[in-house]
């Protein structure tokens, strides 16, 4: 355990220790919070905007709702939005890259112009335009947040690529006659994907909060599963009295985000270190 | 289209978020004990402010710059609403109908020096007819203007219509000056104006505010303590218009949200104003697409719907059950109406007379996004429908894609398509002949309900209300009674019109038949 710690750091351990418990949370969600049905829609409108007290830890919603419930579903869609988009953009561009890179050529020419047109696009417009015309879903919004995502993993994995190309390891299996199909996946791939991987864990956290601008926007999910940038969105307009509507999902979000950040930055740094012995 | 702009973009609203509250950049119109000037945290910008084509928040600004014909007075308790006259004295009809003589008020001047003719009359209402935009075709009935002499109008129609109601209208009837009659919509939009009211536009900033001053010799005269200057600062965002209210830097406000009135009603400083409002809430029922098309499915539905519920965590109560599809305020409005209560068992036992019990029924309902008012009505019917095997599917969508989605196949579209209505001018005809009156093209009739009988009681009626007012109400209240009957529709709430306003603002009356307008000639500190 000690030797974890000091692979990751303090910081890296306990960000680590948080998205574990938000994960466990999430998946438990319907025996960890005392008040499941609440927590997947079912309004209580006696108990509305109730302050945070012993039965409502963390208060009421607008529909009586108890707010804690209501954070615990949400960690379900706010970390597989963040994930899922890491893993879709993940999907593309790698792949893309790895084309681009390894062939060269005019597919370099073609497949990095597509992923200039994707990158002249501000990521937050292009999503939103994107969510609005394939409407209000948890999918919809995650593809179109990939959908801006990717063209960066396409880039980061190509430079990787281009760079591993030359290697003496890859000539030397070209000169045995291994096949193009073969080096790219077996020789190449491995080593493009570790720098992308550490990038992914970086990017899980702005991810979950473009997703939670979506929601935000009313482009998330569709009601009444919980999402914790809706529920901001709607604990937003009576912020100043009754803070708590607002408050536990901001803070929800705050905290994931943050924790995935400093993860990410941990994973780079070993990755770092452990390229400075291996030279 | 004035039904749109409560449907502000999300966006916007999220950027109007993130405005910055350190620097409040309407310090300029401070609004301090006694001040001659009267600021309204507008949360709406004023998108057309040619008076011909308006048809949206402008009246707000245009209603304190131009006067049309008459003025539409709602009624209260047992009063029935009546017209007051404006830039007309008096008006009479011929016994047809067919023929308004309306009598001109004199030494009536515009700001721009030029006299109140008939001419002009004449002249304005030609001229929205012509340029065909926004509510103009509230004149359609019009086949001829006349000025016999420079007092009087005369208007020739192609069937008997209310006219003095018509020319009561919030958009498409106000009265311009002779000298703006060739000038284009730019040039309005620019913050030029050639009205004749007790204000004129002194500065126009699309988006940020406009600044309206007192004109020196208004006909209607000025009363003690007046206001002098009218701000509207355009702040979309409700928080910041609360902190604007509180802080003493507005005078005037709406939008705010329900749960926090009871907070403002509190605070000394402040007076909370609750109305009716003309503007009411309903979700119709596809008629064309299975298991909808059945009346009795629709009746079950109508059942499951958890009125108070709705009226109670949507408006903190404020709301007020609505009866039908006409508001209380506007003639034809039954208070006497057969509206189902909530009522599960018997919405249990109809869908079982059905044959709808297996459980595996879903049903689409779209909802424009970021009204949290109709998804609240969406998410308690969804709990309702739940417990009765329905599933509620709650799509909420862009106005416009909203629509689009609704006038495209019935067979293909939504279940139930909620949405806001209010009238154009004050007449029950508009809510019952926009929303359930057969059409080729559905444009608005976006439950597509389709009955000859009631076209013709409803066209009938709107044919007398010219003349024998009291039986076209009594023949739209037997119309609505039939929309009722076949469940067209679920009626759920009629809005409360809330407005906040300083305590020492004096003389405060809301008129719901033109929206959010302060007539601020009636006000005083």
């Amino acid at each position: 355990m000690s030797a974890f710690v000091r692979r990751l750091g303090f910081g890296g351990t306990l960000c680590l220790a948080l998205i574990v418990t938000f994960a466990l949370l999430a998946l438990f969600a319907p025996w960890l919070s005392p008040y499941p049905d609440q927590g997947m829609g079912t309004p209580n409108v006696i108990a509305k905007l109730k302050p945070p007290a012993a039965t409502f830890w963390l208060g009421t919603d607008h529909l009586g709702r108890d707010v804690l419930s209501r954070v615990i579903f949400g960690a379900r869609v706010s970390m597989s939005a963040g994930l899922l988009i890491v893993a879709f953009s993940l999907l593309i561009g790698l792949p893309v890259g790895l084309l681009a890179g390894y062939f060269g050529g005019w597919v370099d020419e073609a497949l990095m112009r597509i992923t200039d047109v994707f990158l002249a696009f501000p990521a937050l417009l292009l999503a939103v335009l994107l969510a609005a015309a394939l409407g209000p879903g948890l999918l919809n919004s995650i593809v179109a947040v990939a959908v801006t995502w990717w063209p960066w993993y396409a880039r980061m994995a190509r430079a990787e690529v281009l760079v591993l190309r030359g290697q003496p390891y890859v000539e030397a299996a070209s000169v045995m006659g291994v096949s193009q199909a073969r080096i790219a996946i077996r020789h190449i791939l491995p080593g493009a994907a570790r720098p992308l991987l550490v990038q992914a864990a970086l990017d899980v956290g702005p991810a979950l909060l473009t997703a939670s601008s979506l929601s935000f926007l009313g482009l998330g999910v569709l009601p009444p599963t919980a999402d914790w940038g809706k529920m901001v969105d709607e604990g937003r307009k009576f912020f100043p009295d009754r803070w708590w509507v607002a408050a536990a999902p901001g803070v929800a979000i705050f905290l994931l985000a943050l924790a995935f950040s400093v993860l990410g930055d941990a994973l780079r740094n070993r990755e770092g270190g452990k390229r400075r012995d291996t030279t | 289209m004035n039904r749109r702009d409560i449907l502000k973009s999300a966006a916007l609203s999220a950027i109007a978020a993130s405005v910055p509250l350190a620097v409040p950049r309407w310090s300029i119109a401070l609004a301090q004990e006694g001040s001659p000037i009267f600021t309204l945290a507008h949360p709406a910008g004023f998108p057309d402010l040619d008076p011909a084509t308006s048809f949206s928040n402008d009246g707000a600004v245009l209603a304190n710059v131009y006067e049309g014909l008459t003025r539409y007075i709602p009624g209260k308790d047992d009063q029935p609403a009546t017209l007051a006259p404006v830039l007309a004295t008096g008006w009479e009809t011929s016994v047809d109908g067919l023929t308004w003589t309306f009598k001109l008020r004199e030494g009536v001047k515009f700001h721009d020096g030029t006299d109140l003719t008939a001419e002009a009359v004449k002249g304005s209402i030609e001229r929205t007819i012509k340029i065909a935009g926004g509510a103009a075709f509230i004149w359609s009935p019009v086949t001829a203007i006349t000025a016999p002499d420079p007092t009087t109008v005369v208007f020739t129609l192609s069937s008997p219509q209310p006219l003095d109601v018509i020319a009561a209208s919030g958009f498409a009837a106000w009265i311009i000056s002779p000298a703006a009659m060739d000038k284009d919509n730019a040039w309005f939009n620019a913050g030029n104006d050639a009205g004749s009211g007790p204000f004129k536009i002194d500065r126009y900033e699309p988006g940020q505010r406009a600044i309206l001053t007192r004109v020196a010799d208004y006909w209607g005269g000025a009363l003690e303590g007046a206001f002098d200057t009218v701000v509207f600062e355009i702040v979309e965002d409700a928080v910041l218009d609360q902190n604007m209210i509180e802080g003493g830097q507005a005078d005037w406000t709406y939008g705010l949200p329900y749960e926090n009135l009871d907070a403002l009603k509190a605070n000394p400083d402040l007076s909370v104003v609750v109305n009716p409002s003309f503007e009411t809430l309903f979700g119709m029922y596809n008629t064309k697409k299975a298991p909808l098309d059945r009346p009795k499915v629709r009746q079950a539905l109508s059942l499951a719907f958890p009125y108070d519920d709705v009226i109670s965590a949507g408006t903190s109560g404020l709301g007020s059950r609505a009866k039908g599809v006409i508001p209380s305020g506007i003639w034809g409005h039954d208070t006497d109406a057969p509206v189902p209560n909530t009522d599960l068992e018997a919405a249990k036992a109809l869908l079982a007379e059905e044959g709808l019990t297996d459980g595996n029924l879903e049903l689409v309902m779209t909802y424009a996004t970021s009204d949290t008012l109709e998804a609240t009505a969406g998410e308690l019917w969804k709990a309702n429908l739940a417990q009765l095997g329905i599933n509620l599917i709650l799509q909420p969508m862009a106005w416009e894609a909203q629509w689009e989605l609704a006038k495209s196949d019935p067979a293909a579209t939504q279940d139930i398509f909620v949405m806001y209505w209010w009238p154009t001018y004050v007449t029950p005809y508009d809510y019952l002949f926009n929303l359930f009156h057969s059409e080729e093209a559905p444009a608005y009739n976006l439950g597509y309900y389709s009955n000859p009988d009631y076209d013709k009681l409803i066209d009938d009626a709107a044919a007398l209300s010219g003349t024998d007012r009291t039986k076209a109400e009594a023949m739209f209240k037997e119309a609505q009674r039939m929309v009722i009957a076949d469940n067209a529709a679920v009626f759920i709430l009629d809005k409360p019109n809330i407005h906040i306003m300083r305590a020492d603002v004096k003389g405060y009356q809301d008129n719901p038949a033109y929206g959010h307008v302060v007539f601020v000639n009636e006000l005083s500190r």
